[in-house]
């Protein structure tokens, strides 16, 4: 058997891809990027999130060439990713300095700053709204609830310009019963730029958990809960809030804070969960302590930075369980790279099937 | 004011603002362009904090310029794509660099502008901060 090429697709394929066009404009509505980017915050955050890429409006084009399809929008954005120079890293963020928008503990009732309820999907029934359907038919109404909800805003008492509060952990690891750890300034690693090798170091597991598809990362979680792992945390605390981001002179000698370059914000989520271990010590007692699993993702999306904290955990316990073995757990969560191997099932496989269907005559005859 | 305070306030003010700047430092020197606004990636470097690592969160798009004033270069960088403005940052950075004496109204107009952006932020706290859980409330009514 013998490859053999083939002519006569291009014509057809030209015509599909009118289709695309077709679909996005046959309803004669066309999607504007401003809706997509107030109106459609959760995928924005998403695709951003699982490309590895933080820019909403770049987001929204994605969304709207891919018709909302968040694998295409991923792969188109880290696609024009690899297009781009990576003209700078920045300085080292700790997330204390974050400006907090949301801020809840699982943990404690009572934390130094209170639990902020910012923006949630949590607190509401999950019925469908259907005068939402009609709403932008009163854009007057509209503009009017706006200028009447940032009016109230006004009457509170707060003279703050921005929210910041320390960490809910901190107080444990004063406390001695949290496993307290050393500063650590060894470069990361960037599984952009090297092939991943195992064992892994901590800051690829980390890169590779926070650009994973959502839904992958969620389920992995998940199943560590259902005893397909055993890391069952408590949210010790849940942020979303806006990261600044600075990066030192490109053109002069000086690192200091302050000479810095401020180039804006992100918005992301962090959780920070507490699991309980036991740690052997020296004499060869057993002592019970509490670990820190870590989850971080670009924009608002929690599900996925508490499924990332699990994770997280898991991949440092070594255990016999799928969600503690880093190859199955990092190898299958990337968003580009599970749908592409997958999709490319469609593609021709003419000569291997015809050898596999020659192989099943062949033994169909012998008998 | 030093660079980070500086730029903290500039990302954030309104871009007709920011042409008035820079046109001040236009007007009276020669600005040469080194490098057009162009579009980049920043890597974001973080530090956990469960074990206090630092790892790559991912990357940021953004719009970089550099210019030139009185053989002092001047850098505009902005997350997103805003060619103007990284234009205007980047003549301003280069008067602050090369010390010109207009950078004294720059001073005057950035601090004018900080009392803008603050207020816009105190709203967005206020707002905030009335999502904050009164949990003595709470406790009253369940006794009620």
């Amino acid at each position: 058997m013998a490859y053999v090429a083939v002519k006569g697709g291009q014509k057809a394929i030209q015509e599909s891809i009118k289709r695309i066009k077709y679909e996005r404009f046959k309803n004669g509505g066309i999607l504007k990027l401003k809706n997509i980017e107030s109106g459609m915050r959760g995928l924005i955050d998403q695709v951003m999130s699982e490309a590895s890429l933080y820019d909403e409006e770049l987001a929204a084009i994605a969304v709207k060439q891919s018709e909302g399809n968040p694998e295409e929008v991923v792969f188109l954005l880290r696609a024009f990713r690899s297009t781009l120079p990576r003209k700078h890293y920045s300085r080292i963020i700790e997330s204390e300095t974050m400006e907090i928008e949301r801020r809840i503990s699982a943990s404690f009732k009572d934390i130094p700053g209170g639990q902020i309820l910012g923006t949630s999907y949590d607190y509401t029934h999950r019925l469908i709204d259907f005068n939402i359907a009609v709403e932008e038919k009163d854009s007057r109404k509209i503009k009017k609830w706006v200028e009447k909800y940032n009016k109230v805003a006004v009457d509170i008492n707060y003279d703050t310009k921005s929210i910041r509060f320390p960490k809910v952990i901190d107080y444990l690891r004063e406390e001695g019963i949290m496993i307290n750890y050393e500063i650590n300034n060894d470069e990361p690693k960037d599984v952009t730029k090297e092939s991943l090798k195992f064992p892994t170091k901590r800051s690829e597991r980390l890169q590779i958990l926070t650009r994973g598809q959502t839904g992958a990362v969620a389920a992995l979680g998940y199943a560590s809960l259902r005893g397909f792992g055993s890391v069952h945390p408590t949210v010790g605390e849940l942020r979303v809030g806006l990261l600044p981001i600075y990066i030192d002179s490109p053109i002069e000698s000086s690192k200091e804070d302050d000479d810095s370059y401020y180039i804006g914000s992100i918005r992301v989520t962090e959780v920070e969960s507490i699991i309980p271990t036991t740690i052997k010590n020296k004499d060869g007692t057993r002592e019970e302590r509490l670990e820190v699993g870590y989850g971080i993702c670009y924009g608002q999306n929690e599900s996925k930075a508490i499924a990332m904290s699990i994770l997280d955990r898991c991949l440092e316990m070594k255990e016999d369980s799928p969600t503690h073995d880093e190859e199955f757990v990092l190898y299958h969560i990337d968003s580009v790279e599970a749908s592409g191997f997958i999709s490319h099932l469609k593609l021709p496989h003419y000569v291997t099937f015809q050898s596999k269907l020659d192989s099943v005559r062949k033994t169909r005859k012998e008998k | 004011m030093r660079r980070k305070q500086r730029t903290e306030i500039l990302i954030d003010c309104d871009i007709e603002k920011l042409e008035e700047m820079a046109k001040i430092i236009e007007n009276k020197h020669n600005i040469e362009i080194l490098e057009e606004p162009n579009s980049g990636l920043i890597m974001v470097k973080m530090r956990e904090s469960a074990q206090k690592h630092l790892f790559y969160l991912g990357e940021v798009f953004v719009t970089e310029c550099k210019v030139m004033l009185d053989g002092v270069i001047g850098l505009g960088i902005i997350k997103g794509a805003h060619k103007k403005r990284a234009n205007y940052l980047a003549i301003i950075d280069a008067a602050y660099n090369a010390k010109v004496r207009e950078t004294k109204d720059l001073d005057l107009m950035i601090k004018e502008e900080k009392l803008k952006i603050d207020e816009k932020k105190a709203l967005i706290c206020k707002q905030i901060l009335k999502t904050k859980v009164d949990f003595e409330t709470l406790d009253e009514e369940v006794k009620a």
